[in-house]
């Protein structure tokens, strides 16, 4: 077991290295020197560049390992997923970083104790939890990739979200934002404790906590293991699994803000200061997402038909259709632009689920519609992490009287005032929109494809349906941004650091709308290789390459079973095709 | 200036490429564009003779009107937009003509076809270039939505749309005895229905007139030299496909024979200088269908009949060659003319230039010489070729196995129209010139003026209120002191210097016909070109070779028209009018083009506005109601969610436990 240890730790190295920046953060905030406390957004970003450095050695040695299968050479385990999560969680929180830097600097405590002859009082400080717990959240992120196991999954999400109650807390003098936390928190914890029930019955259903892989030497099986035999044996999941299912399902629609679990988010987002509300539009998102695609993955083993397949097809189809419909008509409403972008980020869940169905698609026929569900999710996950980002950066940009703009009023005629925001902001909305040639269109085509692949079209046409909805708003956004007069007292704030992340996610927006091929294959394939059954690599007991064509010794001889390995077979290659260096 | 430094670096790629005696198609491929499926076009260009020989065309004459233009468009505010566009339109004529596929080709076709509508609206404050610029852009889209369906169905039957993969295809079809598939051979009507919209051949022509409003050295470029050419470049370049239907190329060349013979006749009673020359390229446009559709095929002797040769296609490619000099330089020497007297265009205002603008004058008359076919300049030769090609046509021939073959005599009848045309060419061109430069020294400046003057000339901006009524100048007594600004000027070498190039070329182009013969001859390898074991037919005509009794006959033709032009237009001007006078329901005729711009509005326009006004109450009862409905539903939706949106976080824990239990029994409900 110690061997199998220290293979994971080592796979986690960047994490590592994120825990460590943020210790240090936490430490240096303390400092009496202001110098020093000024540094720790530094040491952050030094934090997550160190950290993407790692992400990139272990691709490289994922390289290399592939170059070993020729030779026959043992080849170390490699979690292409975990690693596309890992380098986006990595470069977007570099973006956000960006848009986060100087928030603390805005906040009443830091003022009055940094200011000529104050006296520094550590009680007050909150530059160094700030950083801190940016890195913490994005560590949670990054675990959640590499989850194999029910409990590592929920202390990883956990992990992703306890911070951001805090971070929203601090984020700004008002008493808004402390509601906004303690809200935030308590939803959150409902919502924790059903997707922990949810795990629960999925750990009575199958015996084991487990993911992926096949029965172990010591008889820990895993639930993709278990729903193979049970498939083989001609029987059907059992109810309990069904449930636990749902349940999870429903309990991690809280940190995607899908509905029925989408309440807080309005109220959350608006509370927050601006650019955490960025940061909490996409990092829990994303674990939740890749939480879900984890989920479902063992369960794309089970034939169609299979009552557990409908029942999740089912809830996966009820909840992207409300929640799709819910955000849309919601963000009609809103006179606060950032209310408006929490409800679109509640759409943009909708579409994301949207390709989630499709993972039920036609099994029979082989792990493509899967793979290109969950690809999709991953890819859209991307997009619209940009487009928000941009969106929210540029409001961040603005002030009025000392706090971010929020109205469509504080937007009017900002093409006058700031022509590059107002750029960022059309860009930004056009990727919302789906419009080409940003990213946001690529995401949309492939969401679309997936789940028309998969014979969804009913729901494909509510979403295009919605995203018509949502044009009004978007370019309500983009024509006040351009056709109003400058009204009010509102001036972009001269933070170049905040100004270059809206203008790097705008950049990257349009770059990988023209050029984001690459990224979608990479997407795809990182999905294709969680899509599919027993990956032998991934266990610690490791399989030698030569073992990986044939079907895992205890896997009963039975055609699914085959099938599926003879499926896996490129992909169960050790290396994933994962180009992490490729991401934005 | 930009621009100026670019087009060199351009030609000197061409140089490039010609001196490494590129014989064969030779594809660069830069960067994939559109790739879905096995759907592919990149931006790869395809590089033969044909595409050197266009290239020369666009960059030299390019290069040319250029560095006119910089002299000519000084002091103008939009200085940095026309270059802007211009070169804009060179890069995207230069994609067209070295596309290496029909996409890559089509984004150059619609380029071009955007430069063409910015730069026709140039000049966006006046309404009538505005109105232009939308006509051009609206009557191309017809066009080019025949050639974008030519395009589907090319991939459709083909599965590709490079040149490289097209051509074999097209040409083993032929081989193979041609097709019976009415869509393929739907293909080149298509296609064709682009060309002649982009080429303004009948009856899509009418945009091209209008389009002077434009600045003149864009006339010159675009609306002669270059753009509108593309249409005989597309068909020469895509002429394998043309070549599958019986009767496409007939169709084409009746097509370019009637709009010759059309635009002529329009020519001959028009009085604005650059209309005069707009009618005259669509006439010519017309002679290069004409040359490009006297290609015959005979698809049941597996490929070429021993009396086809591609020599109609030499004659077009080598028309358009030797028109893109002489018309360029007509139209910038009109341009002088117009830059000198202040915007004014009307021949009845202006005569006996030849005093003020010495330079201008004998330049004009090297073009004119030029298209009108006077024997020894490039216009004659090409010309000749073209009708030659026709002709031989139409003549009964023997073919290699000996066997007696009868020459279609459409073709004789079509020959016979550009016989016609060559005299009325001869007719319009040395109307223009006489009137213009030659007799009693009269003229009126127009109102135009340019800010340099303006800046000497002070108040002298005035409308002149004389322009209407006279013929004569100083009916105008208010002009006074200022009228030394008002004299007409030569124009300086900045200017002069390109028509010199120009017009040399006007010369010379006329004797590079083994080049064109040899870059089309490759183009068109395996279609219009008698293997070389078939001699080709010899052809006579009145006991000489055909060619040689062609350049007889086209010489006395433009001889006599030249004749007639300086009889009614120099000596005895009071005739003309005269015989004007005599046929006055034809001059009305003529002067209206036809009334053709009428006939469009009555049959076409109206209708389609009234057509437009259903459909906009249609759309502003129905779709708009339709519209608010759907933006009103959301809201009121919303308005019945929007309490669950308190901010009281009890109800959110209710609402959250309710959905979850709601889903459940969803769930169950639609599993039982």
């Amino acid at each position: 077991m110690t061997g199998e240890m220290a293979d994971k730790v080592a796979g986690l190295a960047p994490e590592m290295v994120m825990l460590t920046g943020a210790c240090a953060c936490l430490l240096i905030g303390l400092s009496r020197s202001v110098a020093a406390r000024r540094a720790t957004p530094w040491l952050a970003g030094l934090t997550l560049a160190v950290a993407g450095m790692f992400v990139l050695i272990d691709y490289g040695a994922s390289r290399a390992a592939e170059a070993d299968v020729v030779t026959g050479v043992e080849a170390g385990p490699i979690n292409a997923l975990a690693m596309y999560v890992k380098g986006a969680a990595i470069v977007i929180g570099l973006l956000l970083l960006l848009v986060a830097a100087t928030t603390p600097d805005a906040l009443r405590a830091t003022r009055d104790t940094e200011g000529h002859g104050k006296r520094f009082d550590p009680s007050l400080s909150v530059r160094g939890e700030f950083y801190a717990f940016f890195l913490f959240s994005l560590t949670g992120v990054m675990l959640v990739g590499a989850a194999e196991d029910l409990a590592w999954l929920f202390l990883a999400i956990e992990l992703t979200s306890l911070p951001t109650y805090v971070m929203i807390a601090i984020s700004r003098d008002k008493l808004q934002a402390h509601e906004s936390a303690v809200k935030y928190f308590f939803l959150g914890a409902m919502a924790a404790a059903m997707f922990l029930f949810g795990f629960t019955l999925l750990y009575g259903a199958t015996g084991t906590t487990r993911l992926f892989g096949p029965t172990m030497g010591d008889g820990v099986t895993s639930i993709q293991q278990y729903l193979i035999d049970v498939s083989a044996g001609g029987g059907s999941a059992p109810l309990l699994f069904t449930a636990g299912m749902v349940l999870s399902i429903i309990g991690l629609a809280f940190k995607i803000a899908a509905v029925p679990m989408h309440f807080y988010a309005a109220d959350v987002y608006e509370g927050a200061a601006t650019p955490v509300t960025a940061f909490l539009a996409f990092v829990p998102k994303a674990a939740g997402f890749v939480a879900l695609v984890l989920l479902l993955a063992p369960v794309t083993v089970l034939k169609t038909g299979d009552p557990a397949v409908e029942a999740l097809t089912w809830t996966l189809w009820i909840i992207a259709a409300l929640t799709m419909t819910v955000g849309n008509v919601l963000g009609l409403l809103q006179n606060s632009v950032k209310r408006m972008l929490a409800y679109s980020s509640i759409a943009h869940s909708g579409y994301m689920v949207v390709a989630l169905v499709a993972f039920a698609g036609p099994t029979g026929e082989g792990t493509e519609s899967m793979a290109s569900a969950f690809g999709a999710v991953l890819f859209y996950l991307v997009a619209y992490g940009l487009g928000n980002l941009g969106a929210f950066a540029v409001l961040a940009c603005l002030q009025r009287r000392g706090e971010d703009a929020q109205t469509f009023d504080d937007l009017a005629g900002l093409v006058k005032r700031a022509p590059g925001l107002a750029a960022i902001m059309l860009i930004s909305v056009l990727s919302l929109i789906g419009l080409p040639p940003t990213v946001g269109f690529l995401g949309k085509v492939y969401m679309s494809s997936a789940a028309i692949d998969a014979g969804c079209v009913g729901l494909v046409v509510i979403a295009l349906l919605n995203s018509a909805i949502s044009a009004v708003y978007y370019l309500r956004l983009a024509s006040v941004c351009f056709f109003r007069e400058p009204t009010g007292d509102v001036t972009p704030t001269p933070d170049a650091a905040r100004r270059s992340g809206a203008a790097i996610a705008a950049a990257a927006a349009v770059a990988l709308g023209v050029v984001g091929g690459p990224l979608v294959t990479i997407s795809g394939d990182v999905a294709a290789e969680r899509a599919v059954a027993p990956r032998s690599t991934s266990q610690p007991n490791l399989v030698k390459p030569d073992d990986v064509d044939d079907a895992p010794p205890d896997a009963p001889d039975d055609t699914k079973t085959v099938d599926v390995n003879g499926e896996a077979q490129p992909v169960s290659n050790p290396v994933g095709d994962a180009g992490v260096d490729q991401l934005p | 200036m930009l621009t100026l430094m670019a087009q060199p670096a351009v030609q000197a790629v061409n140089i490039d490429a010609i001196s490494g005696k590129l014989l064969s198609a030779h594809v660069v491929e830069c960067f994939d564009w559109i790739q879905v499926g096995n759907f592919t076009a990149g931006f790869t260009y395809w590089f033969d003779p044909l595409t050197i020989l266009m290239l020369c065309v666009v960059t030299g004459v390019g290069t040319l009107v250029v560095i006119y233009a910089a002299g000519y468009m000084k002091g103008d505010p939009g200085y940095a937009r026309f270059f802007a566009y211009v070169s804009l339109f060179i890069f995207a004529m230069t994609t067209l003509v070295m596309a290496d596929n029909l996409v890559l080709l089509y984004l150059g076709w619609e380029g071009v076809g955007l430069c063409s509508y910015l730069l026709i609206g140039y000049y966006y404050k006046k309404p009538t270039a505005v109105a232009a610029a939308k006509k051009a852009f609206i009557v191309n889209r017809i066009g080019d939505l025949g050639f974008a369906l030519g395009i589907f169905l090319t991939y459709y039957h083909f599965d590709t749309v490079r040149f490289g993969e097209l051509l074999p295809l097209w040409n083993a079809l032929l081989a193979g005895g041609g097709t019976e598939e009415w869509s393929i051979q739907l293909i080149p009507y298509l296609l064709m229905l682009g060309a002649f919209g982009k080429s303004a051949q009948l009856p899509l022509y009418v945009w091209l007139p209008d389009a002077m409003e434009g600045p003149t050295p864009v006339s010159a470029l675009i609306h002669a030299a270059t753009m509108v050419t593309a249409g005989v470049y597309m068909i020469v370049r895509l002429l394998p496909i043309f070549t599958l239907s019986p009767y496409a190329l007939p169709t084409v060349a009746t097509v370019g024979a009637l709009t010759a013979l059309f635009a002529a006749t329009i020519a001959l009673c028009q009085y604005d200088l650059k209309k005069v020359f707009a009618y005259s390229t669509i006439s010519q446009l017309g002679y290069m269908f004409l040359g490009v559709g006297a290609v015959s095929i005979a698809a049941d002797s597996g490929g070429i009949s021993g009396g086809a040769s591609g020599e109609g296609a030499v004659g077009g490619v080598f028309h358009l060659f030797t028109h893109a000099f002489f018309k360029a330089l007509l139209f910038l020497t009109a341009g002088s003319v117009m830059h000198a007297c202040a915007g004014q265009l009307d021949l009845r205002k202006l005569s006996g230039l030849r005093h003020k603008m010495p330079v201008t004058c004998w330049l004009m008359f090297v073009g004119c010489l030029a298209l009108a076919g006077v024997p020894f300049t490039a216009g004659f030769f090409s010309k000749d070729t073209v009708l030659a090609a026709t002709l031989a046509q139409g003549m009964p021939f023997t073919d290699a196995a000996g066997v007696q073959h009868a020459g279609n005599y459409w073709y004789v009848i079509l020959a016979l129209i550009g016989l016609l045309t060559a005299l009325l060419t001869a007719l319009y061109t040395f109307r223009l010139w006489f009137r213009v430069f030659l007799g009693p020294v009269e003229f009126t400046m127009g109102d135009e003026h340019h800010e340099e003057e303006e800046r000497h000339g002070g108040t002298e901006a005035r409308r002149h209120e004389g322009a209407e009524d006279g013929d004569t100048h100083g009916a105008d007594d208010a002009h006074g002191a200022n009228d030394a600004h008002h004299e007409p000027h030569e124009m300086p070498w900045l200017m002069n210097g390109p028509l010199v190039v120009l017009a040399v070329g006007a010369i010379v182009a006329g004797y590079m016909g083994g080049w064109i013969e040899s870059s089309v001859a490759h183009a068109t390898a395996g279609v219009a070109m008698p293997p070389s074991d078939v001699e080709p037919a010899h052809h006579t005509l009145f006991g000489m070779d055909l060619h040689v009794a062609m350049m007889v006959i086209s010489g006395i033709v433009a001889g006599v028209g030249i004749m007639l032009a300086s009889w009614f237009h120099w000596f005895d001007r009071d005739s003309a009018s005269a015989l004007a006078g005599s046929w006055p329901r034809t001059v009305l005729i003529l002067r209206h083009k036809y009334f053709v711009d009428e006939l469009y509005d009555a049959i076409i326009v109206r209708p389609l506005r009234m057509l437009g006004n259903v459909f906009f109450q249609v759309d502003r009862l129905i779709i708009d109601g339709l519209v608010m409905f759907i933006g009103v539903v959301p809201r009121w939706i919303g308005l019945s969610v929007r309490p669950t949106q308190r901010g009281v976080l009890q109800g959110y824990g209710l609402g959250m436990v309710t959905g979850v239990a709601a889903i459940a029994i969803l769930v169950w409900l639609a599993l039982t």
